[in-house]
């Protein structure tokens, strides 16, 4: 069966120390805003940890919860695309081709979830910073519309390792830049088509909620609901 | 590892030089031989450890081969070499079990910063112009040298200072023999957020003078007093591990957090039940609640029977504690505090902790025996132990001691390596004044900053991807814990590895400094130090010491078989009574408590440099690039001030201006501020950027070890300004159900 | 008052030939704003688009609201006169061609804008169906595929509109004019003799457009709605969208029409062409746009605020209340307060009277496209990532010449083809004299007066 790939997020393990955020942006070439364009509201962050206060002093409430391209499976910012760069690979990808995109920034505006980011100006680097650059990402240019993906550069790698093994991939044997240095294990990656992967175990968990799930969008992105110490000891 | 000889390579690189056919004339720069053999596209994993903190993660660093650059004996070229492109956790190291912080990911940003002190320099101008001008290795080393050489000569070695953060392992070794052996006093071991009072009151409760180890994973309740563990405290990469999995990693079974702290920190966030203590008064809390465990024999006889005693009144069940009393000096109900008496004996395996603020009061050390006492009395699975700990744990001083020894009596020359108290001691230390007074300072930064901006002559150390590092784990692991890798990628600019020039200053001196330090290079002396670890049960089983050396560098270190070290004795002493803390500044003129608080971005201020961390959000208000004051919103609203206005705040020490941040999870009579803006002077990215919270901070310290109050400044504040001068820069927009959102950009 | 064919052609032919000063003076203005946003947009192309004010979450604010208004004002035009000609409005006489000008070139400008907008403009030709060496046809299932068809067909037909009842009269210059410009125009006038047969073909080639222009129009601007409304955005998922674009385009079209008659007549002269009669009428037709964009705001206000969806409430009241209610109250005045009273009272239902309402509408108009882009924008699902938007110097200055470039081919236009269609004029004539309105079957124009 083909991959699919998907991911969980559990948010009751979610610490808000932001680690995915950072490793992201090393793993991704993602260019630092600098103050003034990140005060006009450019910072590009594929991944980003929400916060919403509930409540006031003395008994304030936070929820953390980490946002990143769900990778739906009815995604609204395909269709609405003219020249096809955003569009759904057979492994359930939303995939951005930044050949194609000509930068009418459409889907940003379509995607419910904020998740795409806009390239308003070249991408610098003060060198040597460019030498962290990850050579098996491409660097987009002005005009260019971005998101995250899955690491899909790790994704094909693995894949063409283990075709060139002739074998399988196994569960756990790479994942994203974001669940690797989560430390809680609140990020959870893999094939949702593989019955014994543990991504697709929590998937069906009746923990399980889908962001904005009632917009019809069907991400492939599973939040699991932050617990409260009265359920969680009765089962 | 051995260097190669680049004379060599720059001889035959002046005979092979290519030029790029396409490039301009003035483009084209000579192509050096490559010093490595790598296959470009593939990436090789090299282990390293990651020194950010102290709690020492090991590291996988992914290097691919890349084109450079590079200056090479005054040449400019394009070298092929291994580039660091991605670090990750290492996921056999004990501690960090394959994951990594934000700010460990952000650290590879260190090795290719832009503002890297490239090669030797020399202060050409007055101290302090940052007027600096090229020196020689050769002709830098030959004049530190006859410093000193001169200074022992006269009689005056103790006159010889080695300031720098605490280093465990061979670098803090090699220091320590090398001043010894010269005669000169032991290093002055400085970090602005140390945790002195905690080691002191884990020495006295539990015979550790060391930071602890939870293990989180098997715990049913925390409760957790100040302490930022999921965030900046302790060892917080091995203690979100255990954090995981105790809220989700064993099903049906989910473990309680309940957080005590007067600002919601990142930790708080987390909590089930986040409870609002005042300041200092948290030793007073937890005596409330084990009055309580002791008064309805909650807990099993004998329990806590050890620390106990070091508290006042422990042996007659605490009578002073009792719920009402405590409700009305912490203003935290007695209601809760018999429920989480109740709560606590109830669970399964219950473990409370203590850090950060509570103990940065005058009463630290009070507070935290008095939770080292209700630990030891809940704490039935012995969730809390201490690292087993490879050769002896340095001693570590108080930093402010380290500083006063400074100004009280000025050397006459002064070594500096990672350390900026120009920048984060409080004023009165007045760390400028002390080093004016002193004739000649060298730094082994990587950086210009405040205090090497004052350096004579600054040697820049490589990166710590470039350099052979170890590191000796104090918590985090129930392992002995002894990191260790090579260089994970060849030195970008012209830098050399403090240790390595240390120990060549060493063996320059002769007598007993290089008697005591033989080795030529770094890497041969911490062979001599590993090699004898290869005889007690650990991760490498091999028969030879070159093995065992390899197996080392190739793994990432060397760790113990499991074994826990669990709480010991308690010293006997007198017991302490219950002191209130005290506050500088009367509160009718400052009615604030001023919080600084270590940041998620920039840790202690010494990583504000790194442009990935400027841009990170803060996770609780979104603040990028930007410094800010965290205020209740009933208090904005008092004083007339909104979300983004520019801010003063004042103490009897001085006034910083921040940009005001709404928060509903701070109490109205607190405000608070992140360290590490307020850089005057630290690379591009972070000068002149925000203010520094802790240049307010007045001098009171923990009466019994000396440490820095740093919790105990009263302030007062205003409104100085509007938005457009405040320039908060927030990522987020609006935040739901909270009704002071909108802000305008 | 007594016109004669003569004078006809002597009053609408003479701005040809002769330009005041003010003429020039105009002209100089208008190219300058063209040029200067000639000189912002490279600056755009050189720097980056980041020039903008646009970040995230707001993706589109100026751009988009610039080129629905444009496309929007373009509807009056054909509108006006192809249902004019439809329905037999004889007072649609002078009218025609000052509306039809409008619509081709306000198309012209709306077609410009988003190839100046998307990121990389120098691939917009990707948006071209051709068997491209990438192996790859546009996204046929997306609305600014629909988008380009719409525009094109609607461009390609508003100027063949335009011109086919432009040939009489180009023939007409031709025939009093010399050297060059005879040469020009009798290129222009495509051999036009005014013989039957050629009159018979015009009458139903422009009868076949009139027919099929009405459709392209009201298609063009419910696809630029499905710009907006195919998407999940709150506030922009409207079934409404399709007729509420429709319905303002042709109320902002109108209001164009009027301000550039009252232009026209003032500036070149037409007063005896240009007369009250038909800015009253052309008055009734804006007061009942206004109702009816009334009606449709209050429709689409009214179910959001009773369907209280708290993604929907967020974004309504921004305008209502919030930091939008300045421009929405604005809007509401502008295209409602002031203009109903105005329209539907005969008494102040004059020249003067109809143009404020219409300077009013313009301006309310373009605020409701803005309100309609941005508001929706700033506040999507999630909270977190809400924004705001700034527009910034490049954006003025690339919307201001958009107005300057309107201007100036107005502005030329004028000067090489009659504003008001002499021909039609002089069935008009005939018409008044009691001779049927259809052109002549045989032989000449009558040249009688009016009895």
């Amino acid at each position: 069966m083909a991959h699919k790939w998907g991911m969980v997020v559990d948010l009751d393990r979610c610490t808000g120390c932001e680690a995915c955020v950072v490793a992201c942006h090393a793993e991704n070439n993602i260019p630092t805003a600098g103050e003034d364009q990140a005060a006009r509201g450019r910072a590009k962050h594929w991944i980003r940890v929400e916060r919403y206060w509930e409540g006031d002093f003395p008994n304030p409430r936070v929820r953390f919860q980490p946002v990143l391209c769900q990778q739906c499976d009815e995604a609204p910012c395909e269709p609405v695309c003219p020249t096809y760069a955003s569009y759904h690979t057979p492994e359930g990808l939303n995939s951005q081709v930044y050949n194609r995109c000509i930068g009418t920034r459409f889907c940003a505006n379509a995607c419910p979830y904020n998740v795409r980011f806009f390239n308003f100006y070249n991408p610098e680097w003060d060198k040597p910073l460019q030498l962290q650059l990850n050579p098996d990402v491409s660097v987009r240019s002005v005009g260019v519309m971005e998101k995250c993906t899955f690491c899909v550069q790790r994704i094909k790698a693995a894949e063409i390792q283990a075709e060139a093994e002739k074998r399988e991939l196994k569960d756990g044997e790479f994942t994203t830049a974001c669940a690797q240095s989560c430390a809680s294990k609140a990020l959870i990656f893999g094939d949702l088509n593989d019955s014994t992967s543990e991504v697709a175990r929590l998937a069906s968990s009746n923990r399980g909620t889908k962001l904005l799930g009632e917009l019809g969008t069907k991400p492939n992105v599973t939040y699991l609901e932050r617990g409260t110490w009265e359920d969680a000891n009765h089962g | 590892m051995e260097r190669r000889d680049f004379i060599k390579i720059s001889a035959l690189s002046g005979v092979m030089a290519t030029l790029e056919g396409c490039r301009s004339a003035e483009k084209q720069l000579i192509r050096f031989v490559p010093e490595e053999e790598l296959i470009p596209g593939i990436a090789t994993i090299k282990p390293s450890v990651c020194t950010v903190c102290s709690a020492g993660c090991g590291l996988l660093v992914r290097v691919m081969q890349g084109e450079a650059e590079v200056v090479r004996h005054g040449q400019q070229g394009l070298i092929k070499m291994g580039l660091a492109k991605k670090l990750e956790g290492n996921p056999q190291h004990p501690v960090n079990q394959g994951k990594l912080c934000a700010r460990g990911q952000a650290s590879l940003q260190l090795l290719y910063h832009p503002d890297r002190i490239t090669h030797p320099i020399k202060r050409i101008g007055p101290r302090g112009s940052g007027e600096f001008q090229a020196i020689s290795w050769d002709d830098a080393l030959k004049e530190v040298s006859a410093h000193l050489g001169t200074l022992q000569a006269s009689g005056s070695a103790n006159s010889l200072a080695f300031l720098s953060r605490p280093l465990s392992g061979q670098r803090g070794e090699l220091i320590t023999k090398f001043l010894k052996t010269y005669g000169a006093p032991p290093p002055g071991w400085y970090q602005p957020f140390d945790e002195a009072v905690l080691r002191q009151a884990n020495l006295l409760s539990f015979g550790h003078a060391a930071l602890p180890t939870f293990d989180l994973a098997s715990a049913d309740y925390v409760i957790c007093f100040g302490a930022d563990f999921l965030g900046t405290w302790n060892s917080p990469v091995a203690q979100s591990i255990g954090y995981g999995e105790m809220r989700q990693g064993r099903p049906g079974r989910r473990a309680k957090l309940v957080q005590i702290e007067a600002r919601m920190s990142q930790t708080g966030a987390n909590a089930d039940e986040w409870i609002a203590c005042r300041p200092g008064m948290e030793g007073v809390l937890a005596l409330g609640i084990a009055h309580i465990i002791l008064a309805e024999k909650l807990a099993p006889q004998g329990a806590g029977s050890r620390p106990g005693p070091l508290i006042a009144g422990w042996q007659e069940g605490l009578p002073g504690y009792a719920p009402e009393a405590v409700e009305k000096q912490t203003g935290v109900s007695a209601v809760v505090i018999k429920r989480l008496a109740h709560e606590l004996t109830q669970s399964g395996s219950a473990v409370a902790m203590i850090g950060g603020p509570p103990l940065a009061h005058t009463n630290g050390l009070f507070n935290a025996l008095a939770v080292n006492a209700l630990e030891s009395l809940v704490d039935k699975q012995s969730v809390l132990s201490f690292t087993p700990q490879v050769g002896d744990a340095a001693p570590v001083q108080a930093s402010l001691a380290a500083l006063h020894g400074l100004s009280a009596q000025p050397p006459q020359m002064l070594l500096l390596y990672e350390a900026n108290p120009v920048f984060s001691a409080p004023p009165s230390a007045r760390v400028r004044e002390a080093l004016a007074k002193i004739p000649y300072i060298v730094s082994f930064g990587s950086f210009i900053d405040e205090t090497s901006a004052q350096a004579d002559l600054i040697l820049p150390d490589h990166a710590a991807l470039e350099s052979w590092v170890d590191n000796v784990a104090e918590s985090g692991s129930s392992r002995a814990v002894a990191s260790l890798a090579p260089p994970a990628v060849l030195p970008l600019h012209d830098t050399r590895p403090m240790a390595d020039v240390l120990l060549g200053l060493g063996r320059q001196l002769g007598g007993e400094v290089a008697k005591a330090l033989p080795w030529a290079t770094y890497d041969a002396m911490l062979r001599a130090a590993f090699v004898p670890l290869r005889t007690r049960p650990g991760s490498i089983d091999v028969k030879t010491d070159d093995d065992f050396w390899d197996a080392a560098q190739t793994q990432g270190g060397w760790w113990s078989s499991t074994s826990t070290t669990p709480p010991g004795a308690a010293v006997k002493r007198a017991p302490l009574s219950a002191a209130s803390p005290e506050f500088a500044g009367a509160a009718a003129d400052f009615p604030f408590y001023f919080l600084p608080y270590v940041s998620q971005s920039f840790g202690d201020g010494s990583l504000a440099h790194l442009p990935w961390l400027q841009e990170l959000p803060d996770v609780l208000t979104s603040a990028m690039w930007s410094s800010w004051v965290e205020i209740n919103p009933k208090t904005g609203d008092r004083l007339g001030i909104k979300q983004g206005d520019l801010v003063e705040i004042a103490s009897q020490q001085g006034t910083v201006r921040a940009a005001a941040v709404l928060s509903p999870g701070i109490a109205p009579d607190m405000v608070a501020m992140p360290v590490g803006q307020g850089h005057e002077n630290f690379t591009r990215f972070a000068s002149g950027r925000g203010a520094n919270p802790l240049s307010i901070l007045a001098p009171l310290t923990e009466q019994e070890t000396g440490s820095l109050a740093w919790a105990a400044t009263r302030v007062k504040i205003a409104r100085a300004g509007g938005p457009e001068q405040a320039r908060l820069v927030l990522f987020a927009g609006g935040m739901s159900g909270f009704p002071h959102e909108e802000q305008p950009r | 008052m007594q016109t004669t064919a003569e004078q006809i052609e002597q009053d609408l032919l003479r701005p040809l030939f002769h330009s005041s000063g003010k003429y020039w003076i105009a002209v100089a203005i208008a190219t300058s704003l063209l040029l200067a946003g000639v000189a912002a947009f490279g600056y755009q192309l050189y720097a980056g688009i980041g020039v903008w004010g646009l970040n995230s979450p707001v993706f589109w604010a100026f751009d988009i609201t610039n080129f629905v208004f444009w496309i929007g004002i373009s509807h009056a035009g054909t509108l006006i006169s192809a249902i004019l000609r439809l329905t037999n409005a004889t007072w649609r006489r002078p009218v025609t061609r000052c509306a039809e000008a409008i619509t081709v070139f306000s198309v012209l400008i709306g077609a410009i804008i988003p190839l100046c907008h998307i990121g990389r403009p120098w691939l917009a030709y990707w948006m071209i169906p051709y068997p491209s060496e990438r192996h790859i046809w546009p996204n046929f299932r997306s609305p600014l595929a629909w988008d380009f068809f719409a525009i094109s067909t609607y461009l390609t037909g508003s100027t063949t509109f335009l011109y086919l009842p432009t040939i009489p009269d180009f023939a007409a210059v031709r025939d009093v004019s010399t050297g060059l410009r005879k040469k020009i125009y009798r290129v222009l006038a495509l051999g036009w003799q005014g013989t039957p047969r050629q009159w018979q073909r015009l009458e139903v080639a422009m009868h076949i457009m009139a027919v099929v222009i009405v459709p392209v129009a009201v298609s063009v601007h419910t696809i630029v709605s499905w710009d907006f409304a195919m998407t999940l955005v709150p506030m922009w998922h409207s079934s409404i969208f399709g007729p509420y674009f429709v319905a303002g385009a042709i109320f902002s079209g109108i209001a164009a029409l009027i301000l550039a008659m009252a232009l026209l007549r003032k500036f070149l002269h037409l007063e005896q062409y240009l007369r009250p009669i038909h800015f009253e009428n052309l008055g009734k037709l804006l007061l009942t746009m206004s109702l009816l964009w009334f009606y449709f705001t209050f429709a689409e206000r009214l179910t959001a605020w009773y369907g209280n969806s708290p993604p929907e409430m967020a974004v309504f009241w921004e305008s209502i209340r919030k930091n939008f209610a300045p421009l929405f109250w604005t809007m509401v005045v502008c295209n409602f307060i002031i203009p109903v009273p105005i329209l539907a009272i005969k008494r102040l239902r004059t020249i003067t009277g109809t143009a404020i309402a219409s300077a009013t509408v313009v301006v309310g108009m373009w605020l409701e496209r803005f309100l309609i882009v941005v508001p929706a924008l700033e506040h999507k699902f999630l909270p977190y990532s809400w924004g705001t938007y700034r527009p910034t110097w490049v954006e003025d200055t690339l919307m201001a010449s958009s107005f300057g470039m309107m201007a100036l081919l107005y502005l030329l236009f004028s000067k090489f083809v009659p504003m008001i269609s002499i021909w039609e004029m002089k069935v008009g004539l005939q018409s008044h004299a009691g001779v049927p309105m259809v052109a002549p079957a045989e032989g000449q124009v009558a040249l009688e007066g009016p009895q």
